[in-house]
């Protein structure tokens, strides 16, 4: 440890870090361009200087490292006059077109102007033209008017990806980022070269011009779309007073994690979240009442009857429950515990999800977030597409998972068409919804509080990012409230307030859960 | 006044040959390196005579090479640097051309000292032709076991190559020839890590000027206490002047530091062409701050130039008379430094753009008078807050032409 003082302020910080890590400790901001934590400093924006008491020059936060008794002023006036100096040639260039930016609200040369200048242009000499729309890549643009040149576009491609699609060409004022002709970005990880560029100069296909970035709620959560489990900003809209906004998320930025995903996310867990916004089932649906609205009360009580129905003997060998990898810890034991184990459910059966491509950084080859979390609770399962059904079914309790394919459809609907009663628990509209007796409309990840396990087993807990949907509700939910409705152990249930208290049940009944770690 | 100390063989037919150098002393401070020092005493000897850099920064070239740690497991390289980028400047080049060897034995005993094995010449890609004369004079040293394994029986290995570079001035920043000579682009590197640590392919490596190298066979031969005394005691040797712009007789002259400008100027280039009148001076590359008509009564030396506000640099002079318009000189440096800027940083990349663009708008008769205020102001937010050296480089010229020569720049506008 070393003492320093920045800003006059006695510090105890690790020997080697640098100035710039010191003050973010200490809550202090050091405004910057070039530096990112991913990549090693590059001192090329020359926005972070700081005086260093006895250093004639001013120094780069970002790469000087800490000494014993170092006395740092990050705000001093020669401080913000040579950042007030580098804003000036960074805007001079610049198009100034925040109206039609979309990193506009989110933007470092916006909120470094407004801190450091609103200053009136000194700049009379016509303004150097350049390509505003470059295509770079399947899903991003360049513009190459609002590039500050920060490089770190070109390093995520060097360091990350190690793809080196992009590079720095020509020199001086008309040094630009580009691609080699036609051969443009192209790999897995694209999406976050939007998400780094700390201007508009990189937008990305998928959002722009679709939103202002203002009407957005950013929410954190953890991308279900394979069992790696990245941590993720879910960005939904505020919604309007007057008219409908056509989409409830209009994108996912990757949340620093540097025990799973470090920085960065894929493009399928980026571009993936249509299944958010689109085919959801927001009310619950009965065969009888199709066309009518029907409360949760109503609904459970009227499941409740059907389930009480069943003959003990029969829901041994007659009842089949289908659950899928995409339930939280929290939901998977409270199926363990009362449909399981109380109401005795031995035909179990999963909805297998087909396998995708994997890589050696962090798509992984499974493709639903949860699979680690079923084994460490210790659920038996059959496979629906190759184990035996049962010759007579009398009740099916199926929960979908919001990817289901073709095939986990029809391998779901043979069970149907065995049943005598079938009950359907889904976030999506789909063919299994008109023939169920019974369809309860479910939250999905983003909406849900919960845990999940990655495939290294890491426990991940997380909140809901944005509301659920219309009458949808998560699946814990609906079991707490319907082991309650058949009485079985009430107490027991109702002490259950919150999937965190789950949570801690489960901790307490299975020793190791969630603690086994590759 | 001329003190021929590295130009003595230039007039001498062939003196490029190996024939000729070894006639005159050539190679003696090899052998005499190898033969009664080792690399501790020749270290010491460079240090005790105040050799300073060449190249423009006159950073003392023995501490340069006791900066280099001595046991490391990775290969040390030495790299010099001729790519002699700055305007005005053409020292090096006749050194390579008509003295090759000199440079040669120079680069053999600092890697001796060093314990180096492997030297790049890193030449500007202009040169075309001294390259080749260079390559040929390493081709004969190699021949007569000067070069390659085990020279003169010393147990000692080294080989040197020629790498042409392509024709960025920024390329003679010594981080951003490293890069260059990595095959990459031409960007100077952010330092530290400085060189002597983490230089070429990660490893240590020494960057030093060819008239840097040259002097050392000197050294070595003659001993420290006599180089001192050609010089100065703080910076010993000579210099080889380059003189351009309007004097009589433009070219290059050697003699020791300390010499006076005002002597240079009038005595040695023989007085101003045409018996024009003296305006100003830029003494040390286009990258010195300017001095004024009543300024060159000055010693060139590092020392007097700093105090005066300018700078040696590569002593390169550059005599300006009354019939050139100030704002023509100020023009073809913006224009200069713009077009030159590496674009990595901010300041450097946008700013000598900037300051251009104002330059050359009040030379099409568009100026306005707050121009000059704004350039002043923007050339001080470049002054000391890019990543090289090179932003320092384009600021101080315009700075000092501004400041010294305001009035007449204010004549250009508003007519």
């Amino acid at each position: 440890m070393v003492k320093i003082f920045i800003d006059e302020k006695p510090l105890e910080v690790e020997e080697g870090i640098t100035v710039f890590s010191a003050a973010e400790q200490a809550g202090i901001e050091i405004p910057h361009f070039c530096y990112h934590p991913a990549f090693a400093p590059e001192g090329t924006c020359r926005m972070c200087l700081i005086e260093i008491e006895g250093v004639p020059k001013l120094e780069l936060a970002c790469a000087e490292v800490v000494r014993d008794g170092m006395k740092v002023s990050t705000n001093n006036a020669k401080v913000v006059e040579a950042r007030k100096g580098v804003l000036e040639f960074l805007l001079a260039d610049h198009p100034m077109d925040c109206p039609i930016c979309d990193q506009a609200g989110d933007c470092k040369l916006q909120d470094y102007y407004e801190q450091y200048g609103m200053l009136e242009s000194q700049f009379s000499e016509v303004k150097e033209k350049r390509d505003k729309k470059r295509k770079i890549g399947q899903k991003l643009i360049h513009d190459q008017e609002r590039c500050v040149l920060c490089r770190r576009c070109v390093r995520f491609t060097r360091e990350v990806t190690k793809t080196q699609e992009l590079g720095v060409f020509e020199r001086g004022v008309h040094a630009e980022i580009n691609i080699l002709e036609d051969l443009p970005v192209d790999n897995k990880y694209s999406g976050n070269l939007a998400q780094i560029c700390p201007v508009g100069a990189i937008t990305d296909l998928d959002f722009r011009f679709q939103t202002r970035s203002w009407f957005l709620k950013s929410g954190d959560s953890i991308c279900p779309l394979c069992s790696r489990g990245c941590s993720i900003s879910v960005d939904s809209h505020r919604g309007f007073y007057r008219f409908k906004v056509p989409k409830r998320v209009y994108r996912i930025r990757s949340r620093r994690n540097d025990d799973v995903n470090g920085f960065w996310i894929c493009d399928i867990g980026r571009y993936g979240y249509g299944y958010i916004n689109e085919n959801r089932l927001g009310q619950i649906l009965s065969k009888n009442d199709r066309n009518e609205a029907i409360n949760w009360e109503k609904a459970l009580n009227m499941l409740s009857e059907k389930m009480k129905k069943v003959h003990p003997m029969d829901r041994t060998s007659g009842a089949v429950l289908i659950i899928n990898p995409w339930l939280t810890n929290e939901e998977l034991f409270l199926i363990k515990k009362f449909l399981i184990e109380n109401q005795e459910f031995k035909n179990v059966y999963l909805i297998d999800i087909p396998d995708g491509e994997g890589d050696d950084f962090l798509i992984t080859t499974e493709r639903s977030p949860n699979k680690r979390g079923l084994q460490e609770l210790g659920v038996k399962t059959k496979s629906l597409s190759s184990d035996k059904l049962p010759e007579k079914i009398k009740l099916v309790l199926a929960f979908s998972p919001p990817n289901i394919d073709a095939e986990g459809l029809a391998s779901v609907k043979a069970v149907f068409d065995l049943a005598e009663t079938k009950i359907l628990f889904t976030s999506h509209e789909n063919d299994l919804s008109n023939t169920a007796d019974m369809v309860f409309p479910t939250a999905v990840i983003a909406e849900k509080e919960g845990s999940l396990i990655n495939i290294d087993g890491v426990l991940q807990k997380f909140s809901p990012a944005l509301e659920a949907l219309g009458d949808s509700r998560p699946e814990w939910q609906i079991l707490i409230e319907l082991a309650k409705e058949i009485d079985t152990n009430y107490k027991y249930y109702n002490q259950f307030s919150s999937p965190e208290a789950i949570l801690q049940e489960m901790r307490k009944e299975i020793s190791d859960f969630g603690k086994k770690s590759d | 006044m001329e003190e021929k100390l590295l130009t003595n063989l230039f007039e001498i037919k062939d003196s490029f040959t190996i024939d000729v150098y070894l006639e005159h002393d050539g190679y003696k401070a090899v052998e005499k390196a190898f033969q009664e020092m080792n690399p501790e005493s020749i270290l010491a000897e460079v240090k005790n005579a105040n050799l300073r850099g060449r190249g423009g920064a006159g950073f003392p070239a023995g501490v340069k090479w006791g900066f280099v740690p001595k046991d490391v497991d990775k290969p040390k390289y030495l790299c010099v640097n001729a790519d002699e980028g700055e305007p005005g400047t053409i020292k090096d080049r006749y050194i390579m051309t008509h003295d090759p060897h000199l440079l040669l034995e120079g680069i053999i005993i600092a890697s001796y000292c060093v314990g180096i094995n492997t030297a790049y010449i890193y030449i500007r890609g202009e040169y075309e032709n001294v390259a080749l004369r260079l390559e040929k004079a390493i081709a004969e040293a190699n021949a007569k076991g000067y070069l390659g394994k085990n020279i003169l029986n010393s147990g000692f290995d080294c080989q040197i190559y020629v790498h042409r570079g392509a024709g960025a001035y920024i390329c003679g920043e010594e981080t951003a020839l490293l890069e260059s000579l990595e095959g990459k682009r031409g960007n100077p590197r952010l330092k530290p890590p400085f060189p002597a640590l983490v230089g070429l392919f990660q490893s240590p490596t020494v960057i030093n000027n060819i008239e840097t190298l040259s002097n050392v066979p000197k050294i070595i031969l003659n001993g420290a206490d006599w180089f001192v005394q050609t010089g100065l005691p703080k910076d010993g040797g000579t210099r080889i002047f380059g003189i351009s712009g309007m004097v009589q007789k433009p070219g290059i002259y050697e003699m020791p530091v300390g010499t006076s400008l005002k002597d240079i100027i009038f005595k040695v280039a023989g007085g101003m062409k045409d018996g024009k009148k003296l305006k100003a001076v830029i003494p040390g590359g286009m990258s010195a701050p300017i001095l004024t008509a009543d300024e060159v009564d000055i010693t060139m030396d590092f020392d007097s130039l700093a105090e005066a506000k300018s700078m040696l640099g590569s002593a390169a002079i550059i005599v300006i008379d009354e019939n050139t318009p100030i704002l023509d000189v100020l023009k073809k440096i913006t224009k200069f430094y713009s077009h030159e800027s590496c674009g990595q940083c901010t300041p450097c990349r946008i700013g000598t753009n900037w300051i251009n663009k104002t330059v050359q708008r009040i030379a099409e008769g568009q100026g306005k008078i707050e121009d000059i205020d704004n350039i002043i102001r923007l050339a001080s937010n470049i002054l000391g807050k890019t990543l090289c050296p090179m932003g320092d480089a384009a600021a101080m010229p315009i700075l000092s032409i501004v400041n010294k020569f305001r009035q007449e720049i204010e004549s250009y506008i508003g007519n």
